[in-house]
């Protein structure tokens, strides 16, 4: 698997050169039946994003946490998140499919771009048994003032269960409505929760409000919550 | 660790609207409809605003940059008092009583607008906060800012200066 020489050159690559303090992928293990993937965003890990991991494996949740952009030496921009390179993604996913768990896939704003043309590299009975978590995910080719928005193509996604998670409080919250219509018209089987009273990226924000920090440290019963929903799926 | 810093307040800057990217002209498009109520409930539309440059600013009270540029905005109001020059605060998405918080602790002398269905961002097709249109006295589309900036000085300054001079030689 060219995608796990990869990560362990740039694991190897970050620990000795770069100084960087967290590598670029982790894995937090569990006992338990479920498997997440956790795909960070362009802005890389956060301190509760590893502890929401840690919390997670701890009531039976493995997690394999990968930053992307760090991973693959892209530009920690979003448009570093177009680059990554799909097919290696695709290879993660049947990966931990053939680990035998429930997989879910949790991808943070443009990661969602890499997770998405991923998945629909599979073939649909894989990509069934997927389920993805998308937090705020940024699709737009075009965003700009006044002009129509487009959205990226992802590829085929038929069969693909997704949950969208928007908070409340971002410009991309009067746009979801377009999102998930642009999900279905590829097949996935979309619906949303908007996250009241909270901004893109709470968990690490310049200045948080005491309701953002304190819903950062529960976002590990946040995504339990959305592993059941998508269970049900 | 610092790598991550660094990441993580370049990516909140990015996200949040936190940068500017320069002001884009724009030839005289046609500006789409506003529709929204002031503080009092009152109906607005550009309509009461025609004969004026228009500064139309969306903004959120969440909006960090947002909220950062609006005494510049209000400098700027006392700087141009008596001229032709309207600025409207529109708040995306939100309610009076989201909004008021923060107007609470700022006095602003200019009105706010509110836009609670978030109906008035998707028709000017608004993605990022703030995102501010500059008028012309026609009604027309000709400057576009997106992400926060200094309105009374520098070139935010010279725009609206510029936009001035042509409305006072402008057949009546």
């Amino acid at each position: 698997m060219r995608f796990f020489k990869l990560l362990l050159l740039s694991l190897w690559a970050v620990a000795l050169g770069a100084r960087a303090e967290l590598p670029d992928y982790q894995v937090f293990p569990a006992k338990g039946t479920q498997l997440l993937l956790w795909v960070a965003s362009e802005r890389g890990r956060a301190e509760p994003e590893m502890q929401a991991a840690r919390k997670l494996a701890a009531r039976g949740v493995e997690v394999w946490s990968l930053d992307p952009l760090g991973a693959f030496f892209l530009p920690q921009l979003s448009r570093g998140m177009d680059a990554v390179p799909q097919q290696d993604l695709a290879d993660w996913l049947r990966a931990a499919l053939a680990s035998g768990k429930r997989v879910t896939v949790y991808a943070v704003a443009r990661a969602a771009v890499p997770v998405l043309r991923a998945a629909a590299l599979l073939d649909q009975a894989q990509r069934k048994r997927l389920g993805v978590v998308l937090m705020y995910p940024n699709l737009y080719t075009v965003a700009e003032p006044l002009a129509t928005p487009d959205y990226l193509d992802v590829g085929a996604l038929t069969g693909l269960r997704v949950r969208v998670l928007q908070p409340r409080r971002s410009a991309a919250t009067p746009w979801l409505p377009g999102l998930v219509a642009h999900l279905k018209s590829r097949g996935a089987r979309v619906d949303y929760a908007i996250l009241e009273n909270l901004r893109e990226g709470y968990w690490a924000r310049e200045t948080p409000t005491e309701f953002e920090v304190a819903e950062g440290q529960r976002m590990d019963g946040l995504l339990l919550r959305e592993l059941k929903i998508l269970g049900r799926k | 660790m610092k790598r991550l810093l660094m990441s993580l307040a370049m990516g909140m800057f990015l996200s949040s609207g936190g940068h500017a990217a320069g002001f884009e002209a724009r030839a005289a498009t046609p500006a789409p409809a506003l529709k929204a109520r002031d503080l009092s409930g009152a109906p607005k539309t550009l309509a009461d605003y025609r004969g004026k440059v228009v500064l139309l600013n969306f903004w959120a009270s969440w909006c960090p940059p947002c909220l950062r540029e609006m005494p510049s905005m209000e400098r700027l109001r006392v700087k141009m008092a008596g001229r032709p020059l309207e600025i409207v605060a529109l708040a995306s998405a939100e309610s009076a009583e989201d909004t008021k918080p923060f107007l609470s602790k700022m006095k602003l002398g200019f009105p706010i607008l509110l836009d609670p269905d978030g109906s008035n961002t998707k028709r000017w097709k608004v993605f990022a906060l703030p995102t501010t249109f500059v008028l012309d006295a026609r009604g027309r589309v000709r400057h576009v800012l997106t992400g926060p900036t200094e309105w009374d000085e520098g070139e935010a300054l010279k725009i609206i200066e510029a936009m001035l001079a042509e409305q006072a030689v402008a057949p009546k």
